[in-house]
């Protein structure tokens, strides 16, 4: 069964008069345990797509099929709660709250899943170690660099245990030493634990470390 | 869902973040609940007091005044003799009554007395023996009226009357004479200070008492203003004024009095005191509605500099409840904490205004319960709207915030 099945998909969004077609149907399948780089120029509408395969955001129309279950037309509450069991998000940005420390960051997606404080923090040490960072784990994101900052990103993305790993421009922002660091993991992660990861990149090395490849254009998707 | 203990946990955190916004923010709420819980306790303390002035002559005295017409304030008409009560009537009232502990009548009129050829102003009494004991008048000097002086000149002065008497040379006043209406009275005692207010008659301290037939001999009929009494503890209180009427009808049947307790007006003073109370506190709400919009303003701020936290929150999974919960909560401990702060100001400025002004000081139950619940009021009712504006994000815009 495929973990993810979009058929058709179209987005449009509408500013005053004017009605922008973003995706102009996208059909995407793609297998549990897969590695998949989307590429493409921006503006092709790689973010939209991600977002609507990431459910922050809803098709205009198209069928979306997650897990076998229909997924195109949920609201704002089980959006929410899908997000939190199913998804692992990773940004370019790295996105940890400043205040928290990267423990309290790792935890965050239990704590609104409503885990016990013990068990959260077990998890989340866990995590931190498989990604190498469990001796910052009191630190901040500010006294972290770039690749620190984002192996706990990558550490809460995993705390959840998710069935997506949802990836947009990871080594964006990092030197690619640094870079090839983190994709590293990334390919260990899908290698050794079977974690279905997509990813949205432009950059070619990236792309090609990938098993598999996409381009979206114009808000069409074409396999590479 | 989050738990609550959760959005408490990081509420505190986001408040220590910005401390120095959060600070300023305080100022409003705690000079609101500062000042709202400085006149409640204020305004309890007052009426605290004067009740206490009631107590301390005992709850269990009445007045009995001639009514005055239709009007509401006793007092007869002097100048109609007629519409007095008199000495017989006053005279049968502890016979008919047996359980009147204490039957004071007494007489007033201002006069001039002169001492030494000085006019003092001042107003004289005509009391017997039982005015002492009923108003818990203590002597500084000398003895008081007894009821064996009939139709001497004695004189008992008031505290406040030895003291202008001393003003004008006369010394120690015992034995000294102050005319009146002609005659000489020897004075015999001088009273310590009375406390004012309660049923106290407020002649005692400036005046001058003399044995009530004494009195008589200045009036053309043998007239009293007013009766005091005390009522024994099980007495029938609701039927004393019916009976009462009907004892005066007896003597006079187009007679109708007046009887005060001093429960009666302790109560009214109660109700009184609270709609006071209920006044100060409102003028003290103003302040506590520019304090809470001086927090909904720091929420608002606060939820535009969160948005990149918001979206990621919601990334990660939290509902449009859970946004606006922490939100809540935050402006909730926000108002709470500045709401502590101004009890413990308010509380402090009381108990000045107590010592400066001699009330009793007590910290007023009700005031910290209204400090405590207004400001967790104004935390939900000035946090909702930012709260909401911050759930309401847009999770992809608030993302891509910097």
């Amino acid at each position: 069964m495929a973990l993810i099945e979009l058929r058709g998909i179209t987005k449009t969004y509408h500013i005053g008069d004017m009605s922008v077609e973003v995706l102009r149907g996208v059909d995407l399948t793609v297998e549990s345990g897969e590695l998949l780089a989307i590429m493409g120029e921006s503006g092709g509408g790689k973010s939209t797509l991600m977002n609507i395969i990431g459910f922050l955001d809803s098709p205009s129309g198209g069928g979306y099929q997650f897990e076998g279950q229909d997924a195109g037309h949920l609201d704002d509450n089980e959006l929410a709660h899908i997000r939190n069991q199913k998804i692992g998000f990773i940004f370019q940005q790295f996105n940890l709250l400043p205040r928290l420390n990267a423990l309290e960051n790792v935890m965050l997606p239990l704590v609104y899943r409503g885990v016990p404080p013990r068990q959260r923090e077990k998890v989340a040490k866990q995590m931190l170690k498989q990604v190498g960072m469990a001796d910052r784990m009191a630190h901040r994101p500010p006294e972290l660099s770039g690749g620190q900052q984002q192996r706990v990103a990558i550490a809460r993305a995993l705390s959840g245990s998710p069935s997506l790993i949802l990836a947009d421009e990871p080594t964006g922002a990092l030197d690619s030493k640094v870079s090839q660091e983190i994709l590293d993991i990334f390919l260990e992660l899908n290698r050794e634990n079977k974690i279905t990861t997509v990813m949205v990149t432009h950059d070619p090395k990236v792309g090609k470390q990938c098993r598999r490849t996409v381009r979206m254009a114009d808000g069409h998707l074409l396999e590479v | 869902m989050i738990s609550f203990n959760e959005i408490v946990r990081e509420a505190l955190k986001s408040q220590a973040a910005a401390k120095q916004r959060t600070l300023l923010a305080l100022i409003g709420i705690v000079i609101g609940i500062g000042s709202v819980i400085a006149l409640v306790t204020v305004g309890e303390m007052v009426q605290l007091t004067s009740e206490q002035q009631f107590r301390q002559m005992g709850t269990n005295i009445i007045t009995i005044q001639r009514g005055w017409g239709d009007s509401k304030e006793g007092g007869g008409n002097p100048d109609r003799p007629d519409q007095m009560i008199t000495w017989t009537e006053a005279k049968g009232l502890a016979k008919k009554f047996p359980k009147l502990e204490a039957v004071a009548p007494y007489t007033s009129s201002w006069g001039q007395p002169l001492f030494a050829d000085k006019s003092l102003d001042m107003p004289v009494l005509g009391v017997t023996r039982s005015f002492a004991d009923l108003n818990k008048l203590t002597l500084a000097k000398g003895r008081f009226i007894s009821d064996l002086d009939g139709y001497s000149f004695f004189g008992v002065l008031g505290a406040g009357a030895a003291a202008k008497l001393a003003k004008l040379g006369a010394g120690d006043p015992l034995g000294k004479t102050v005319f009146f209406k002609g005659r000489g009275f020897k004075i015999i005692g001088v009273l310590a200070r009375a406390e004012e207010g309660g049923m106290r008659p407020f002649e005692i301290n400036p005046g001058m008492m003399i044995p009530i037939h004494t009195s008589f001999l200045f009036k053309k009929e043998r007239v009293i203003n007013e009766i005091m009494a005390r009522i024994a503890p099980n007495m029938d209180r609701r039927r004393l004024k019916s009976r009462l009427d009907q004892y005066f009808k007896m003597y006079q049947p187009d007679m109708s009095i007046q009887v005060r307790s001093a429960e009666q007006l302790i109560n009214e003073m109660a109700k009184q005191s609270r709609l006071f109370t209920l006044l100060l506190g409102a003028i003290g709400s103003i302040s506590l509605l520019v304090g809470g919009i001086g927090v909904m303003n720091v929420m608002l701020v606060a939820v535009s500099e969160r948005r990149k936290e918001i979206g990621v929150r919601r990334a990660l999974g939290a509902m449009q409840s859970d946004i606006r919960a922490q939100f809540l909560v935050e402006s909730v401990i926000l108002c709470l904490a500045g709401g502590l702060i101004g009890i413990a100001l308010g509380v402090g400025a009381a108990y000045v205004l107590a010592k400066v002004n001699g009330w009793i000081f007590f910290v007023s139950g009700m005031g910290l319960a209204l400090g405590v619940g207004v400001s967790s009021a104004i935390g939900v009712f000035f946090g909702y709207f930012p709260a909401r504006q911050a759930s309401r994000l847009n999770p992809i815009l608030a993302l891509r915030d910097e």
